[in-house]
């Protein structure tokens, strides 16, 4: 049940309507072409972005690793699936990680995670109700923690980007309390740019009618501020160091 | 509403001008900003051109505020439609009450802040404090003035005029932290201090970079992932924006991602970009169980009204005329008296709060143009400084005079003076006349005329020549060898 129409909304738009020099509103939606295009039109642009996708899957790796690596990513990769879960280990290793949390997602399956953090004596907490927990614990376990590990929805490689959307599984503050932060990338999950990633989002938003996801993150390198002196500084809110792993 | 001293622009400036540490970080900030800018657009991007780019945006922007009506209510429903609050606030009094019942609603104690201009223009903090609710700013460079208790110095760089010796002294103030002048120590003070606000806070309130009405999708650009923090870890979340935010749909946002983030640090892509539609759903494990989104007027429906102002609504806030403009760079943000400054502040100040108050700042400007020319999406704003000069001149139906009467009168002389070519001789016959005793070497040293006298102050004003051009023309031009 939506909320209610705001008191002021009519007079508000109204006076915006005058502003403009009417006084009626618009019988029809404005002319704008990313707004117009109906399921059928946007279906095909989806094929042309998958199809396009696919071919320049090769090409679209090697500039995100370009990219990711400028905006100050370390990248891994890509490497095959049964290596994935000890590159994510050593990783875990090297920053001396004790407290680990994770999302719960499909990729936790094909990528055993928490059995090679395990060989090296650290145990990941999975960061899910279900699991556990009220939302006070959950908040508390990933600002102590040192170390986040996510999947992501899509890699961007226009601008090195890792796509993390928060739902069921996947709380908004693994991939940003911790320290630390690991994405795992799938070969097939990497776009060419941001056009390719707003199209689907579009097709989805129209096939469901008009369901979006709550909330989206672009992640695009470490948490960092200059805002003292102009002075590059890394980790200010969020994590200063990210890992991105990505996966044949 | 935060205090408009727009008025003192020529005092503030003189003083700006004259403190060191003001002249020292503008002098090595913004050559930061400019040069971190022109790399990030001369890089590739995609298919198309950092101009068509810019055209296509202008062109989107204008559409968008030309139909804003449709797009406002297309939001409105889009926002509810996704289990979120709608609020329309006429002016930042209407908008701070609207974030008070809200607070006092849910019973909040402290509320955290991501970066947000419009609560700028409201004076929220104030506000809140008064409601006995404690705002923290926690963007790093909000954190800072905030503990200072002054007002931004730069759209997306508040506190740059502050060392970090300025900032160590706050911090050891405020925080009671031991003095450093290491930077990332700094960081990690304001980091530790800046935690437990995000684990307690019952609120966040941030403001917009992009509202997309087909979605209702707010769109927030940040470095240091407060903003990340701020719209994930509270029970309720406040958006608030200018009316003019709006995008119409998911697709256009690439275009203004890319300018963005360009024109305002040089950026590829900044750290984060969080896409914001409605509250956690049941199914989410965190996030906001309640949030609301304010569409702020106070005053923009002033630019709006007018046709040539009107562009002036399609900024993005990216901060690129600023750091190019210089003006700005010699007086500084605090100088033009409001929230915005630069040549985007000299254009929105008087209309939005008052044009009496604000005279003087269409006039802190060379027009030199390179403002427009670094504009993302092109707006045109030494045209709109003309236009508000006209209109500070001629005065105009929508706000008061502010020419003085003399100087009206003045113009009026000079327009029966130069209307017609009859005119025109008859009145520079008179003036030769007139400057005779006043003329020492082809110039005149000064005009003793009240208002006008203050140009010869400092300078001498050409002389009439004794001998009209068409005069020279009927006697022949060939005689006496050279014309002059």
């Amino acid at each position: 049940m939506p909320a209610e129409e705001h008191p002021n909304k009519a007079a508000f738009l109204q006076r915006v309507r005058e502003a403009l020099g009417r006084s009626e509103p618009l019988l029809h939606m404005p002319d704008h072409p990313t707004l117009k295009a109906a399921l059928p039109r946007q279906e095909e642009k989806v094929r042309t972005v998958r199809a396009r996708v696919e071919v320049s899957r090769a090409r679209n790796i090697k500039r995100l690793v370009e990219t990711a690596t400028a905006a100050s990513w370390y990248v891994h990769g890509p490497v095959a699936a049964e290596d994935a879960a000890d590159v994510v280990a050593e990783i875990a290793t090297g920053l001396r990680a004790r407290r680990v949390v994770r999302s719960s997602e499909d990729i936790f399956r094909r990528v055993n995670v928490d059995g090679a953090l395990r060989r090296n004596g650290i145990s990941a907490t999975v960061l899910a109700s279900g699991r556990s927990r009220g939302r006070s614990t959950l908040k508390g376990l990933a600002f102590e923690a040192d170390l986040g590990i996510t999947g992501v929805t899509y890699a961007i490689a226009e601008t090195g980007t890792c796509v993390v959307t928060p739902r069921k599984g996947v709380a908004r503050i693994t991939s940003l309390a911790p320290p630390a932060y690991v994405a795992l990338v799938e070969a097939d999950q990497v776009l060419g740019s941001m056009d390719d990633y707003f199209a689907l989002t579009r097709l989805a938003h129209q096939k469901s009618r008009g369901r979006v996801p709550t909330y989206v993150n672009f992640i695009s390198g470490p948490s960092r501020t200059a805002d003292i002196e102009q002075t590059l500084t890394i980790g200010v809110h969020g994590p200063g160091v990210v890992h991105m792993v990505l996966i044949e | 509403m935060a205090k408009v001293k727009s008025a003192e622009f020529q005092k503030a400036s003189a003083r700006a001008v004259r403190d060191e540490g003001i002249q020292h970080a503008l002098t090595h900030v913004m050559d930061h900003f400019t040069e971190a800018r022109a790399e990030a657009i001369a890089t590739d991007y995609s298919d198309e051109s950092w101009e068509a780019m810019r055209t296509r945006a202008a062109a989107i922007k204008a559409h968008t505020i030309g139909s804003l009506d449709y797009y406002l209510d297309l939001a409105d429903k889009s926002v509810r439609r996704n289990g979120g609050h709608v609020h329309f606030a006429d002016d930042a009094a209407a908008a701070t009450q609207i974030v008070i019942d809200i607070a006092k609603r849910h019973g909040v104690k402290r509320a955290i802040k991501s970066k947000s201009m419009v609560s700028e223009e409201m004076g929220l903090n104030d506000a809140l404090e008064r409601a006995g609710i404690e705002p923290v700013e926690t963007d790093l460079g909000e954190y800072i003035i905030q503990l200072a208790g002054e007002t931004p110095f730069h759209i997306i760089a508040p506190a740059m005029h502050k060392t970090r010796g300025e900032v160590s002294d706050l911090f050891h103030d405020w925080l009671k932290s031991a003095p450093t002048s290491d930077i990332a120590r700094l960081c990690s003070i304001a980091r530790e201090a800046l935690r437990e606000k995000f684990e307690t806070a019952e609120m966040g309130i941030t403001g917009a970079n992009f509202v997309v009405a087909e979605t209702g999708t707010v769109v927030i650009v940040t470095n240091e992932g407060n903003g990340r923090m701020t719209t994930s870890t509270p029970r309720v979340h406040v958006a608030i924006c200018g009316m003019e935010k709006l995008l119409p749909a998911i697709e256009d946002l690439a275009l203004f991602l890319r300018l963005l983030p360009r024109s305002a640090t040089g950026q590829r892509a900044t750290s984060y970009t969080s896409f914001i539609s409605g509250p956690r759903a049941a199914s989410d494990e965190d996030g906001p169980e309640e949030f609301h989104l304010i569409f702020v007027d106070n005053g923009r429906l002033n630019l709006l009204k007018d046709e040539v102002l009107r562009e002036a609504l399609s900024c993005i806030r990216c901060g690129a005329c600023l750091n190019h403009c210089p003006v700005y760079r010699k007086v500084g943000g605090h100088a033009y008296g409001w929230v915005y400054s630069g040549p985007i502040g000299a254009v929105v100040t008087g209309p939005m709060t008052g044009m009496k108050q604000a005279a003087d700042l269409p006039y802190a400007s060379t027009l030199c143009g390179a403002c427009r020319d670094v504009c993302p999406v092109k707006i045109d704003l030494p045209k709109l400084l003309l236009h508000l000069r006209h209109r500070h001149a001629e005065g105009s139906p929508r706000d008061e005079r502010t020419g003085t009467w003399m100087e009206r009168l003045y113009m009026r002389r000079w327009h029966d003076a130069v209307k017609t070519r009859g005119a025109l001789e008859r009145s520079t016959r008179l003036g030769r006349l007139l400057q005779k005793p006043l003329v020492r070497r082809g110039k005149l040293r000064s005009l003793p005329l009240p208002l006008v006298s203050g140009w010869t102050k400092d300078r001498d004003f050409p002389a009439l020549a004794p001998k009209p051009f068409r005069q020279i023309w009927r006697e022949g031009l060939g005689e006496g060898g050279d014309a002059g």
